[in-house]
């Protein structure tokens, strides 16, 4: 029987057509990963070449004076990319991935953007998890939404009634060609990921994995519930629509909206404000004060005491600190919506899969929001060595050739990963429980 | 052609699709969305406007309460331009939450556009914006599909077709007729939405440069043509399907096709075939150009040497300490202007590089009516890519003007023997922060909105004609009964 109904399955144009959009897609998607993370390498790349050259050129042309130098000299930072980023891009491709800093106010550098188109960003990416998130579902229901209905419309259901042993199983098997298929078509393209990505086989890659697998599963369940309310095809196909369009189309945009709207921004604007308005002032205040307050945040440069006549390079710097210091206040502001933001997201995405689908999949591979700010912070704290690193050199007049330079390579931040498949899979399972329990229990009268 | 029986037909058909009960929950819910959302974009449009206003004066206050200064320090003390959102982004914000907000504008540095909405966003608003042109453009076509998919299939299933036909209706006034009819049931959902369009750019018709009025017309304008066009299409395509399924089938198809597959895989397609520099590059780029022509913060630059020996001659001195102006303010006026015309032709060129990306996309309109009605809705709204490139280079022509007034005044007014711009000596009267103009954004004209998007216009007219055309030619050859 299995054999026959497989035959019966690849009949129909409709199967053709939609394993053909699949692939195509497929194909497509992983194109436009491998794509992105080539252009991140080659980025990196070039931010190694070019800061080894840019430290020979300035620290010959600033050799006497290393203050001076300290004020052109870039060090980079650099995220690098994980290869499951090509799976789900996420928010990587609007936040730079890496950081050219010298050792002024910090927070006037950071946030500067990459270069990327606005309509690409505004299209969004056609990765594998959009793929997986947006696509599949529609094939799951076109291939299934009137396995059922078809047959009673055409009369042949009263035949499988009067010959099978049980209805039920033929049901399933119906529904598990379908399932097997679909599976078969995304382990093919994570397969054809996995090589053209050079992803190894690891935990994360296994998270995502079962993460698509259980998706696709609630899709299924979806269907069967809908199939099972034993409506006309063409009211299944509106059913399952409608529920892919709220749930897929509608519902993420609403509640992105929300969340944008409970938690607005705006402390970005004061905040990149106040850290020039810190800085600059300086220039006109009091520079005992300015040293007082900068040996306050670094007692242990105490000792180079209070120069308030002319310029010195102890003074410029500690201006520059000031910058930071005191827009610190606003800076937590607005860090604290952003965590706000994300906490929100987590929490009210839980219950809808697409939503939380996304969501995971770019925790995992470490292209999210909170990844971004990790970066940021370890940026921070890169930027704060360096400076303790130069201080007290600038503070001494050492010149420029008492300092190793060939020690001074990017360096690089390493992502964390505290992803939880079970908290984050716990509802998903629940609700893919609850909707084929229910459709069971409705139609046990038919299927004994 | 009686235009009566079209009209005859219309009507009915508008009253037989309220006989269904689930179209006036549909109407309601879709109006009840339309509401939230209007109301919502509002009060967060006005958040931010107040946003940007009120951080923009107060930066501009703490500019003017600079203290008499070395006016180089006020060209890095620099300004910040925050950008402020066209009123009819509430109507479609376009590409609104990809483009930066703030931008610090000092002497020889171009800054990037910082903080764009999606930066400080989850990865949830990849699924994309909430506003009302989403609902019009994404949301009521599905409406439209699902409402008339059976128009002319029903009829035919049903044997009413032959009857309505033997009474005297010609194929074409039934075709026209039902178009018409679907079209006036399309009209509940978008009559609404043109409506808060219209309150919109009343409440906001004061504000300056932006053309609001003639900006919703032709935004009006242009949906409704969408909307006869779509009207049409799903006739046409119930006439052409065998069956009601099929002509659900397709007209889904489509939708999938021309609304979601297509408008990304073009965009995709675009960057995979014109990528651009990455930040590093370009900048890598722009430096090394900078460098060849001459670094004038290098003393031993040759270019620079030779500048400086022609401007001794020239003023018939021997020592720059004689020339009658500040000589470091004039070769910073010198560099600044080089380095922002190497700066703007490789900027030009990123342009260049993102407009071709964006070709691909822009030519499919021939194809893709969907590609038209977004990209002109965008474009009339203001929240285009146009109106952002534009933005960029209003800030970087004030940018250049404010480094070249602070050039100007150290030229002017700060001595030759001036060793650094510290302390209180070699100062500037502050009355000259204040008499550099304020940064004001304008709009992008409508006038050049209308020259980008001309082809769009053209191609929607083009389409809507071709509509009855089909329609006309689709009625020779049709089976009443098949």
């Amino acid at each position: 029987m299995y054999i026959l109904l497989i035959k019966q399955f690849f009949r129909t144009k409709t199967v053709v057509l939609a394993f053909g959009i699949l692939i195509v897609l497929g194909i497509l998607s992983i194109s436009t990963g491998k794509q992105f993370l080539n252009q991140k390498q080659i980025a990196i790349e070039k931010t190694i070449e070019q800061q080894q050259k840019h430290i020979e050129t300035q620290t010959t042309l600033h050799k006497d004076d290393l203050g001076l130098l300290l004020y052109y000299l870039k060090f980079s930072f650099i995220k690098n990319i994980n290869p499951l980023a090509g799976i789900s891009i996420g928010q990587s491709d609007l936040n730079l991935h890496i950081q050219n800093v010298t050792i002024l106010n910090l927070e006037g550098q950071k946030y500067d953007t990459d270069l990327v188109n606005p309509m690409r960003l505004h299209v969004g990416n056609l990765d594998l998890s959009f793929l997986i998130i947006f696509l599949f579902p529609l094939v799951i229901i076109a291939l299934t939404f009137n396995i059922l209905s078809e047959e009673e419309e055409k009369g042949t259901w009263k035949m499988v009634t009067i010959q099978g042993p049980s209805t039920f199983k033929f049901l399933l098997v119906k529904l598990s060609i379908r399932l097997i298929f679909i599976f078969l078509v995304l382990t093919l393209l994570f397969l054809l990921t996995k090589f053209v990505l050079g992803i190894p086989f690891s935990m994360n890659f296994l998270y995502i994995i079962s993460i698509s697998y259980l998706y696709l599963l609630f899709w299924f369940a979806v269907c069967f519930f809908v199939i099972l309310l034993r409506k006309s095809s063409n009211i299944n196909a509106l059913v399952l629509l409608t529920s892919w369009l709220i749930l897929v189309v509608f519902l993420p945009v609403l509640v992105n909206n929300y969340i944008t709207n409970a938690y607005p921004i705006e402390d970005t604007f004061a905040m990149t404000i106040k850290q020039r308005d810190e800085y600059h002032k300086k220039w006109d205040t009091d520079k005992k004060e300015t040293l007082e307050k900068f040996y306050k945040h670094y007692p242990q440069f105490t000792k180079y005491g209070i120069k308030d006549k002319g310029f010195s390079w102890l003074w410029y710097y500690a201006m520059q600190q000031m910058g930071d210091d005191e827009s610190k206040l606003e800076r937590e502001a607005m860090y604290l919506k952003i965590n706000k933001r994300e906490t929100l997201s987590k929490a009210i995405s839980q219950f809808f899969p697409p939503l939380q689908v996304q969501l995971s999949m770019n925790e995992i591979a470490n292209t999210s929001l909170s990844d971004q700010v990790a970066f940021l912070n370890a940026t921070t704290k890169f930027h704060e060595a360096i400076r303790l690193q130069f201080y007290p050199k600038i503070f001494d007049n050492l010149s420029a050739t008492a300092v190793n330079w060939e020690g001074y390579k990017p360096e690089y931040f390493k992502s964390q990963n505290r992803f939880s498949l079970f908290k984050n899979t716990i509802y998903m399972v629940l609700i893919i429980l609850f909707l084929t329990g229910i459709a069971i229990l409705k139609n046990k009268k038919y299927f004994s | 052609m009686e235009k009566q029986i079209v009209i005859l037909i219309a009507k009915q058909s508008f009253k037989k699709a309220f006989s269904n009960k689930g179209l006036l929950m549909l109407c309601f819910i879709f109006l009840a969305t339309l509401t939230y959302i209007t109301i919502n974009s509002w009060r967060a449009f006005e958040k931010h406007h107040h946003a940007v206003e009120h951080h923009q004066e107060k930066s501009r206050q703490s500019w003017e309460d600079n203290p008499d200064k070395h006016p180089h320090r006020m060209a890095h003390f620099g300004s910040f331009a925050f950008r402020l959102q066209h009123p009819l982004s509430i109507f479609d914000s376009g590409i609104e939450s990809y483009t930066g907000n703030s931008i610090f504008l000092e002497a020889h540095k171009q800054h990037t556009a910082n903080f764009s909405e999606a930066s400080l966003s989850t990865g949830l608003v990849r699924f994309g914006d909430l506003n009302i042109a989403m609902m019009l453009q994404l949301i009521l076509p599905l409406i439209i599909f699902f409402i008339g998919y059976s128009s002319i299939t029903f009829e035919r299933e049903n044997g009413t077709l032959k009857i309505i036909h033997i009474q005297g209706a010609k194929i074409k006034e039934i075709l026209l007729g039902k178009s018409l009819g679907l079209f006036l049931v399309s009209s509940l959902f978008f009559i609404p939405a043109l409506l808060s369009l219209w309150s919109l750019s009343f409440i906001n018709n004061e504000t300056a440069n932006s053309a609001i009025v003639i900006r919703s017309l032709l935004i009006t304008m242009s949906y409704l043509l969408f909307y006869i066009m779509l009207s049409c299409i799903t006739v046409i395509l119930s006439a052409r399907s065998k069956n009601s399924n099929k002509a659900l089938i397709s007209l889904l198809g489509i939708w999938l096709l021309f609304f979601i597959i297509i408008p990304k895989t073009a965009q995709v397609v675009g960057n995979a075939m014109h990528p651009n520099l990455s930040k590093i590059e370009f900048k890598a780029a722009v430096e090394a150009e900078v460098t060849k022509k001459g670094d004038s913060h290098n003393p031993n630059d040759p270019y620079f040497n030779s500048v400086r020996d022609s401007i001794l001659k020239a003023n018939n001195v021997t020592d720059i300490k004689d020339l009658p102006f500040n000589y470091s303010g004039f070769l910073m006026s010198k560099g600044e202007k080089q380095s922002a015309i190497i700066y703007k032709n490789q900027y030009q060129k990123l342009i260049e590089t993102y407009r071709k990306q964006n070709s691909i996309t822009n030519g499919l309109v021939w194809l893709n009516p969907y590609l038209v009605i977004k990209n002109l809705s965008m474009s009339l709204s203001g929240t285009d890519f146009d109106t952002y490139v534009n933005f960029l280079s209003q800030t970087e022509s004030y940018r250049y003007k404010q480094s070249q007034y602070m050039n100007d005044l150290q030229m002017k007014f700060i001595s030759n023997n001036a060793k650094s711009s510290e302390g209180k000596i070699h100062v500037v009267n502050k009355a000259h922060w204040k008499s550099l103009p304020v940064f004001n954004y304008k709009y992008l004209p409508i006038n050049k909105t209308l020259a980008n998007q001309l082809f769009a216009i053209i191609t929607l007219f083009i389409w809507v004609v071709l509509a009855f055309i089909i329609i006309s030619k689709l009625s020779s050859r049709f089976k009443i009964i098949q």
